[in-house]
């Protein structure tokens, strides 16, 4: 039971790191980055493969992160000046395309055999591959993200951020540049998503294409649009109710085989209803625009 | 590269584009009538891909009827989805962003449906015995691929014409090209908008058909889809059917083609190479439809 | 100052401005005026870099600016005031002014070690203003939550606070009521006082003949006329030019 409980804590902190990081993103710059899950793979990838290949556990969580990030750069030139929902279409085909080719390039990544056998994580010399031990790790990342992005909220670098979401002409004319700030605001994104990645690689130890489908962005759109747009406190309360939510799925004795789409069913119509019927979410500041 | 060679990649680019023109031109209809981006148009297909597959290969119902009642699901499915949904959006003025991240969960929606009742191995619809390939130049042809191709030409006739001369295809223009106008005069937008997602999701059922028999079903054929096809609509102008229609044969073409220098799983990273030379420099499409993708 | 020689932009077919001529010297507020679709806003547009000239130069200080974006408009001195509320709604109506000081914000690693500290000099700036715009009160509303004659106070207040050596005015006073028209007269009058360089476009004549040394008309794209208030009032040309021939 208790390791039950420890192991929801982890994907919690995990979501955390998503949810706050694409909330960075969507809420406070309004780019409608819908690539996240693009950089998860991306870091959990990178992590996994420079484990594998005796890279130590810090050095492969830092690259996943860095690497993650140079791909936000090179993702956030083409959509510099792509508008709402054209922006949504470029980056979700961009998740698509990362699903892809992390499906076909199979000399590297193993296609669908996917890579099992991620080591745990160790830090000069401490090791990480006991659940409490892991546990600790996620809580501490996912704490230094939550004040890292507090701070570039809070400074005016983050009213900056919110002035291009709601007129990047008006903060252009202001003497801005915008395509800076928003490329800035997708690099750090994908950087946090790159790390959330890592920390997944290494907690299930074996990672495969299907881990990074277009379909598991719904339960961070969910908690993003939910917690409401441009709330941090939101996104993490959101968060925290939708990592728990779908787990009394398993126990009324569904096959595992069915666990996982009826937890994407649950994400699916929140998503809905919420946009149906709350779509600023309970504490946002805007609508999806 | 031989002649032969150049056929047949000529011959399998002309059938996918066909396959992708079918998805796209009912999804370019859609988006030219109601102005967003329906994104649970690919998951229109795939559900009815596996109706049909149910009907067919699991019921035991014969075949024709098994495509007629799947037609009729596919249009019901789209309707339905415009009725729920959209319409419902529609009414609190959502952005374009919001109906298309609606359109996005409900593709997730539907393809976890597909999980859960039929399985994520793969699906095939035994229609057709393993037929030989009629030869062309030493380029190889099955009957069925040819039916695509035909089908979808048909499908370009019926759609120009119907645009052209039925009295709703032209109301269909009207609220595309100015639905405040439209309205004046008399036209009811809402029935118009329903009209566009049962013919454009009546045409998906029709590529439903024709893919499920082509290919085999996946449960994430529908995502699938829809990123080609919409890729096909952006090349050939977003919001313009023939523009879809063009898109897809030239993305066909394209993919098949490229392959030749690429391994074959890389196919659909072409598609996305494509779409984001066009989102970068011809955001209009080839057929450069006025709406303003840039900011 | 800012000199536009021969300015064309056309939109498919249609010459919104054609080779457009004149200056603007230092220390003038000068009015550009004009029948609705002479141009007016294009070169606006232009001048600020939202619009890019089919051809014809724009040259400000000695500088060809024809090409700059906005945010190098800016940078260089142009400071702009658009016709359509352009209020950074979600944000309050004191880091909206915030916002215009200075581009130190847009430096993220000095933001986020905390080296660019919202310091008491700037607070100061922008409580002076909102002082001398009467809105200390709403410092902390939204952009939204103001009325639309607010929102255009605090704009124009953006606009001046934005460091600049020119500033242009798209239609200051356009739908908003009396009392604040006199006040932003008020402002505009303090301003040339201080001998600042502006470009207003206005249809208010009243609120031009206060205001303006010079004024320009444009009819069709092109200059039909210059001079001062007086003079233009009684051209013939230019009342042709509103009424049509």
């Amino acid at each position: 039971m208790e390791a039950y409980f420890i192991h929801l804590i982890i994907l919690i902190g995990i979501y955390l790191i998503l949810a706050m990081s694409l909330q960075l993103s969507i809420g406070y710059t309004g780019l409608m980055n819908f690539g996240h899950i693009a950089f998860y793979s991306i870091g959990a990838y990178v992590s996994a493969l420079f484990t594998l290949n005796d890279i130590p556990f810090v050095v492969a969580f830092i690259s996943a992160g860095i690497i993650a990030g140079l791909f936000g750069l090179l993702l956030s030139i083409p959509t510099n000046k792509l508008k709402g929902d054209y922006l949504a279409l470029a980056t979700i085909a961009f998740t698509f395309v990362v699903y892809v080719v992390s499906l076909n390039w199979v000399s590297l990544t193993r296609g669908p055999l996917g890579l099992p056998g991620i080591p745990k994580p160790s830090i000069l010399g401490l090791s990480f591959s006991s659940n409490i031990m892991f546990l600790i790790l996620v809580a501490i990342v996912a704490i230094v993200v939550y004040f890292f992005i507090r701070r570039i909220i809070d400074s005016p670098f983050g009213k900056v951020l919110e002035a291009t979401r709601d007129n990047e002409l008006a903060t252009r004319v202001l003497g801005k540049n915008t395509f800076k700030i928003k490329s800035v605001s997708l690099v750090i994104s994908a950087f946090l998503a790159g790390i959330a990645g890592s920390l997944y690689a290494h907690y299930i130890t074996y990672i495969d294409p299907s881990s990074f489908s277009m379909m598991q962005i719904a339960p961070i759109l969910c908690m993003v649009i939910i917690g409401g747009l441009a709330s941090l406190k939101g996104t993490i309360i959101a968060t925290i109710i939708l990592v728990l939510l779908p787990e009394p799925l398993r126990f009324i004795g569904f096959s595992s085989s069915i666990v996982g789409p009826m937890r994407q069913i649950i994400y699916a119509l929140i998503l809905l209803v919420i946009l149906l019927y709350k779509p600023k979410g309970f504490f946002g500041k805007v609508e999806l625009e | 590269m031989s002649l032969s060679i150049i056929l047949q990649l000529l011959v399998n680019g002309l059938v996918a584009g066909a396959i992708y023109s079918l998805v796209s031109s009912g999804f370019s209809l859609i988006y030219s009538v109601n102005k967003f981006v329906h994104f649970a148009h690919g998951a229109v297909i795939a559900f009815s891909a596996y109706v049909l597959y149910y009907l067919f290969s699991t019921l035991g119902i014969s075949f024709w009827f098994a495509v007629v009642l799947s037609l009729i699901f596919s249009a019901l499915l789209g309707y339905a989805t415009n009725e729920l949904i959209y319409k419902q959006l529609r009414k609190r003025k959502s952005s374009p962003v919001i109906l298309l991240v609606s359109g996005l969960g409900f593709l997730i929606f539907l393809e976890s449906l597909i999980l859960i009742f039929f399985g994520a191995d793969v699906k095939v619809i035994n229609l057709i015995k393993v037929t030989k390939g009629l030869e062309f130049m030493g380029a190889i042809i099955t009957p069925l691929q040819i039916v695509i191709i035909l089908v979808s030409i048909a499908l370009l006739i019926f759609l120009f014409i119907f645009m052209k001369k039925f009295k709703l295809g032209k109301a269909m223009r009207a609220v595309s090209d100015n639905k405040e106008v439209a309205e004046i005069v008399g036209i009811s937008s809402e029935k118009i908008y329903s009209w566009s997602f049962i013919i454009g999701s009546a045409i998906a059922g029709i590529a439903a058909v024709l893919i499920g028999l082509e290919q085999n079903l996946e449960p994430t054929m529908g995502t699938n889809l829809m990123i080609k096809g919409m890729t096909a609509s952006i090349i050939g102008g977003i919001g313009s059917v023939p523009g879809a229609i063009l898109g897809s044969f030239l993305l066909g073409i394209l993919e098949n083609f490229g392959i030749w220098f690429l391994p074959s799983g890389y196919k659909d990273a072409i598609v996305f190479t494509l779409l984001f030379i066009f989102l970068l420099f011809r955001p209009q499409g080839l057929l450069g439809i006025k709406r303003r993708a840039e900011k | 100052m800012l000199k536009i020689k021969n300015l064309t932009k056309n939109f498919g077919g249609v010459k919104a401005v054609k080779s457009c001529d004149f200056d603007i010297k230092e220390n003038t507020i000068t009015a550009l005026i004009g029948p609705n679709g002479s141009g007016k806003s294009t070169i606006f547009n232009l001048i600020s870099g939202v619009l890019v000239p089919d051809s014809g130069k724009i040259i400000f200080d000695g500088v060809d600016i024809s090409c700059f974006s906005p945010e190098n408009i800016s940078n260089v001195g142009i400071s702009r005031l658009f016709q359509k509320s352009q209020l950074f709604d979600n944000l309050t109506v004191r880091e909206n002014l915030l916002l215009s000081l200075d581009n130190e914000d847009t430096k993220f690693w000095k933001n986020i070690f905390g080296r660019n500290k919202i310091n008491k000099k700037k607070e100061d700036l922008v409580s002076e203003m909102l002082t001398s715009i009467e809105m200390n009160y709403f410092a902390s509303r939204l952009g939204r939550e103001l009325s639309f004659g607010q929102k255009r106070l605090v704009e124009i207040a953006r606009t001046i606070l934005n460091p600049h050596k020119f500033l242009i005015l798209d239609e200051p006073v356009a739908g908003v009521n009396p009392k604040l028209r006199r006040k932003i007269s008020d402002i505009l009058i303090d301003l040339k006082k201080k001998g600042e360089t502006i470009l207003i476009v206005e249809h208010d004549m009243n609120f031009i003949f206060k205001l303006a040394d010079d004024v320009i008309v444009l009819d069709e794209g092109a200059v039909i006329a210059r001079g001062s208030p007086e003079k233009i009032k009684e051209s013939k040309k230019v009342l042709e030019a509103y009424l049509g021939n």
